[in-house]
């Protein structure tokens, strides 16, 4: 087998696959310099003390120390896994629901409406969608007037933003919003592929429509489940746009996230050894987090 | 006669019985209605006068019908700018990174090339690199190579991307194995095979790809975040930002944006994206599930 190998490997073999090898050059050097290498740095600093002039010394795992004992870290991990557990499973519902539900449609036009207007959100920028509620949940914006025509005249205008009691639910809410419609699709994608002969023979049976729904589309919609499961998880203390375009200082406490703090400690105030630590134990917290849960979801399992 | 009976039976059962069918309207219409109107009132803020859009109320017809938004846009803030660079970092970027996408994904269907299991997991290994979370390593590397404030810069980073190149992978194994073995037979060069016989083929796989980046490209506020400072190469995200952060509660100085020159530059942030996707639509449905499933 193994001198079958060598023979394979030959100087002939590879002039033959040459047009090949040259095609992956630009991408090798691309990969190796912007992503091989980064991580690479950013792990060397992690345990240096890096200074703007003079020598970088050796640090040890006092930077991962600082890290973890900063109240500015430990209360941005505490807010970005409320954000976004938050914001994933409002997302998972809302994407499932309307998935289900635009499966019901029978009208065409309307179901393919429907479907283009949930997934629009999906293709705007952060500073898209914060720009759109920030502007809607301003004192003179829209939910404002809503909710003064709905109490009258005694109605206080609230400052959404402005308000650290509500910025957590609108992070979660405005997340959902973004993600839901994409969401669907996958979900609906997953619909459209259940085998029709499963309905059929339910309806013979006697089966009403609410209980084909129940028990022959949800059940096939489970890899598909957990597929947005894992891929949620892998962003579950990642989240840097939505604050860096939503955020501002009078709630920056319940919803400034850890990559946000990163990018402030490491870029605004030079911090290079204390963020590139934090980003490293980010990244093995993610790492260990979507262990579990495809640990617990069987993941692996499923798709062998 | 009989049959036909017992089929609009059976259509009947297929439907679900009414207040479980008003339930789902009602759902159904909720959602529409909180994603549509957000939309919708951001159109007529963007064509109302400024003082119509800073007044408070509900805002969903014109009071007065006004363009001064998107003038104020373009000549006070200077949108164009913004607007252009977008623009040309993006379709440069993406156009370089379907062709590739196209290339590697192209290579990592061959069945006999050597060393095709190091080449693969040297890629599907950057999947699991999250690029965000190296962003400091990501600036310093870019100071190195001189690419802060710079077009290249912002082409660069994120010019390729392993899940464009497995999306490509993936849409070329559907193409029978046979059409190329013929080919080679009858003497074609690989790079005829793959331009004659897959590219065409491919043709949605490459659509999603470019759609796929293209929204990505000219959404991104990470990498420009990082690498930018000077506001002449500012794409559209960093400079809508920066509007929004003149008009909102967070800073109280300066000069103050109105309302309807913001929602103007939501629009014209957007306009592209629809336009694109419009256009990529009929392809992109197989194309994004093929992604999400076998990723």
């Amino acid at each position: 087998m193994k001198s079958y190998l060598m023979k394979r490997i030959s100087w002939k073999v590879l002039k033959k696959n040459r047009f090949f090898y040259v095609m992956l050059i630009p991408i090798a050097v691309y990969f190796i310099l912007f992503n091989y290498y980064p991580l690479v740095l950013g792990f060397v600093n992690s345990f240096q003390d890096v200074k703007l002039l003079g020598n970088t010394a050796f640090a040890g795992l006092n930077n991962y120390k600082k890290v973890t004992a900063s109240p500015f870290y430990q209360q941005a991990f505490v807010n970005a896994l409320i954000v976004n557990v938050g914001t994933f499973l409002l997302q998972f519902v809302w994407g499932l629901a309307l998935a289900v539900l635009i499966n019901e449609m029978r009208h065409k036009f309307s179901k393919s409406l429907v479907q283009s207007v949930t997934y629009l959100p999906n293709l705007l920028s952060w500073s898209v969608v914060g720009g759109i509620w920030i502007t809607i949940l301003s004192p003179s914006g829209m939910v404002n007037g809503i909710l003064q025509k709905m109490l009258g005249k005694d109605f206080r205008r609230i400052a959404f933003m402005a308000e650290s009691a509500w910025a957590r639910p609108i992070f979660i809410f405005t997340g959902a919003w973004k993600t839901a419609g994409y969401t669907a699709v996958l979900f609906l994608a997953a619909i459209v592929g259940i085998d029709p002969n499963l309905y059929e023979a339910a309806t013979i049976d006697g089966a009403s429509r609410f209980q084909q729904i129940s028990h022959i589309a949800l059940p096939s919609l489970v890899p598909t489940m957990k597929v947005v499961t894992v891929l949620g998880t892998m962003g579950i203390l990642r989240n840097f746009d939505q604050v860096f375009i939503m955020g501002n200082s009078n709630i920056f406490d319940k919803i400034r996230n850890l990559l946000m703090l990163i990018y402030v400690d490491g870029i605004t105030k030079f911090k290079i050894g204390l963020s590139t630590a934090a980003a490293t134990m980010v990244l093995l917290v993610t790492l260990v987090i979507s262990f579990i849960v495809r640990k617990l979801l069987k993941y692996d399992e499923a798709y062998d | 006669m009989q049959t036909a009976t017992r089929r609009s039976h059976a259509r009947l059962r297929n439907e679900l019985n009414p207040p479980q069918k008003l339930i789902g309207w009602i759902l159904l219409a909720i959602t529409f209605l909180i994603m549509v109107v957000p939309m919708w009132n951001v159109i007529v803020l963007s064509t109302s006068t400024a003082l119509d859009a800073d007044a408070s109320g509900i805002k969903l017809w014109w009071n007065r019908f006004s363009l001064e938004g998107y003038r104020y846009v373009f000549r006070v803030s200077k949108l164009g700018r913004p607007f252009l660079n977008s623009l040309y970092v993006t379709t440069i970027g993406t156009v370089i990174q379907v062709i590739l996408s196209a290339l590697a994904g192209y290579v990592l269907i061959q069945r006999e090339l050597p060393g095709k299991d190091f080449i693969t997991s040297f890629i599907m290994l950057t999947m699991m690199i999250p690029g965000d979370l190296t962003i400091i390593s990501i600036y310093q590397m870019n100071k190195q190579f001189g690419l802060l404030n710079s077009y290249t810069g912002l082409i660069l980073n994120g010019l390729v991307s392993g899940f464009s190149i497995l999306l490509m992978r993936n849409y070329f194994l559907s193409v029978p194995h046979s059409l190329a073995e013929s080919a080679r037979l009858d003497g074609a060069s690989e790079f005829r095979i793959f331009r004659g016989i897959y590219l065409p083929i491919s043709t949605p796989g490459l659509t999603t790809v470019f759609f796929i980046e293209y929204v990505g490209k000219w959404n991104a506020i990470t990498i420009p975040a990082t690498i930018l400072t000077d506001e002449n190469k500012f794409t559209l995200p960093l400079m809508l930002r920066s509007l929004i952060l003149q008009n909102g509660v967070s800073t109280s100085g300066g000069m103050i944006v109105p309302t309807n020159a913001i929602m103007s530059a939501v629009v014209i942030s957007t306009v592209p994206l629809v336009l694109i996707y419009i256009f990529a639509q009929q392809f992109l449905l197989s194309g994004m599930t093929l992604g999400a499933t076998k990723g």
